[in-house]
């Protein structure tokens, strides 16, 4: 089916539009909470990463699905 | 500015030259000969032979089970033995009368009925790279346990840059990762595991920047081996309490446990899933990007002519570079995310939660806190 790789592609696209926002929120939270409190950069630094891996994580979930759609 | 300048019209030089090659070169439609294509995707997928391109090639050995264990030094000599027999030429005879021969697609099907083999334990070029690269820590750190044995570092200062630069990575992770995640009192005995899981994905990644190297993080079958050894670090330490927040989360009403059961069982099997994936996706995405960069050099020049092909090269290289930049902190992100998320997930298993469950006997009134 031609439209199996229609969906992957754009199914990949949305995926994209979520992740990327997801961890922009985190990036910009993690900016804000950085500048107002330098002292506890590095503790806010790991707690982003785990966000952001779990946002990552769910992203990857989602890019599965668009590579079996288009691998059938 | 006038630098800028220079550049745009040296771009826009080598697009005329391109321009005129394009004319020059219109009839140069030669079949391509087998022989002349580049395996690019071994960049990537998992080869049964280790090759530096232009110095050598060698041949890993086969071990397969399939009506028993058979064991052959290369995939030529399984080819020989007469028990199996590549699938090319199983699907192919007529290859043999063209003068073909040498294994091609290295997939062994029996000879007898061409039905595939059971089971597939050969020893591929990723495996070689994942013990390289464990073997490679063992050597490094085994060294430095003996230095800090004798005392060198612990009753005076490390000495060497090596030492030092491994001294500020251990603590960091040590005291950041896995003391913050586990917990004073238990965080020894996970120590050694999650540092040697950081450096061994760390080299495996690094592998991948040098020339004739492989990344064995981007094959799904590596990460998941790593997920699985820390499915079990994870399961095999899980406390009462843990089990119990799986198979009967406390405080939640008997009804919505027909919900919440599968769900968290099935919550044990993401986790580790993620960890596979995330590896995984990453170093292949990087790979497949310089990749997909360094291939557009190629379809300029099949568009347009050499000109514009080699042209353009200058700036699909310096984006290749950044990528390359991208993909080296990538590794250092990508072995230091598999580390804490497992120190997390270990971490998770090992909580006491006893100090929730006094929300249950607190009088106030408020509704049971939901427990993570």
């Amino acid at each position: 089916m031609e439209f199996a790789y229609l969906a992957a592609g754009l199914g990949a696209g949305i995926i994209l539009l979520g992740a990327g926002f997801g961890i922009g929120m985190i990036g910009k939270g993690a900016m804000d909470a950085m500048a107002r409190q330098p002292e506890a950069a590095g503790d806010v630094r790991t707690a982003m990463l785990i966000a952001a891996g779990l946002i990552e994580g769910a992203a990857f979930f989602a890019l599965v699905i668009c590579i079996i759609l288009a691998l059938a | 500015m006038v630098k800028t300048l220079r550049i745009a019209f040296l771009f826009c030089l080598l697009l005329m030259l391109g321009g005129f090659n394009a004319n020059a070169e219109v009839d140069t439609e030669t079949p391509i000969e087998p022989a002349q294509e580049v395996d690019i995707l071994s960049k990537m997928g998992d080869r049964y032979y280790i090759e530096f391109e232009g110095l050598f090639k060698f041949y890993l050995p086969r071990i397969i089970i399939s009506d028993g264990l058979h064991f052959y030094s290369s995939t030529k000599s399984a080819m020989n033995s007469g028990v199996f027999q590549d699938q090319f030429y199983f699907e192919n005879p007529q290859a043999f009368e063209a003068g073909v021969s040498g294994p091609v697609s290295y997939t062994l099907v029996h000879t007898d009925d061409g039905r595939p083999v059971m089971l597939d334990m050969s020893i591929s070029k990723h495996v070689v790279w994942f013990w390289l690269s464990g073997l490679l820590t063992l050597l490094i750190f085994g060294r430095l346990a003996n230095k800090y044995k004798s005392g060198i570092g612990r009753e005076t200062a490390p000495r060497g840059a090596g030492m030092n630069f491994a001294e500020v990575m251990i603590v960091y992770l040590r005291d950041e990762v896995v003391k913050s995640n586990i917990g004073e009192e238990k965080y020894l005995k996970f120590a050694p595991y999650l540092l040697s899981c950081f450096f061994i994905i760390l080299f495996m990644n690094l592998f991948g920047l040098m020339p004739w190297g492989q990344t064995p993080t981007a094959d799904i079958s590596v990460t998941a081996a790593l997920a699985i050894t820390t499915f079990f670090m994870v399961n095999l330490n899980g406390t009462k309490d843990y089990w119990k927040h799986v198979f009967a989360m406390p405080g939640v009403p008997k009804l919505m446990l027909i919900i919440m059961i599968p769900v968290e069982i099935l919550g044990l099997f993401t986790k580790p899933f993620a960890l596979a994936i995330r590896l995984f996706a990453n170093m292949l995405a990087g790979k497949m990007l310089i990749l997909s960069m360094l291939g557009m050099i190629f379809i300029f020049m099949g568009m347009y002519g050499t000109g514009v092909g080699l042209g353009s090269g200058i700036i699909w290289v310096s984006f290749t570079l950044f990528i390359y930049a991208l993909k080296v902190f990538a590794a250092f992100l990508q072995a230091f995310i598999f580390t804490m998320f497992s120190a997390l997930f270990i971490g998770m298993a090992l909580e006491d939660h006893s100090h929730d469950h006094h929300h249950e006997e607190e009088p106030d009134g408020l509704q049971p806190a939901t427990h993570l």
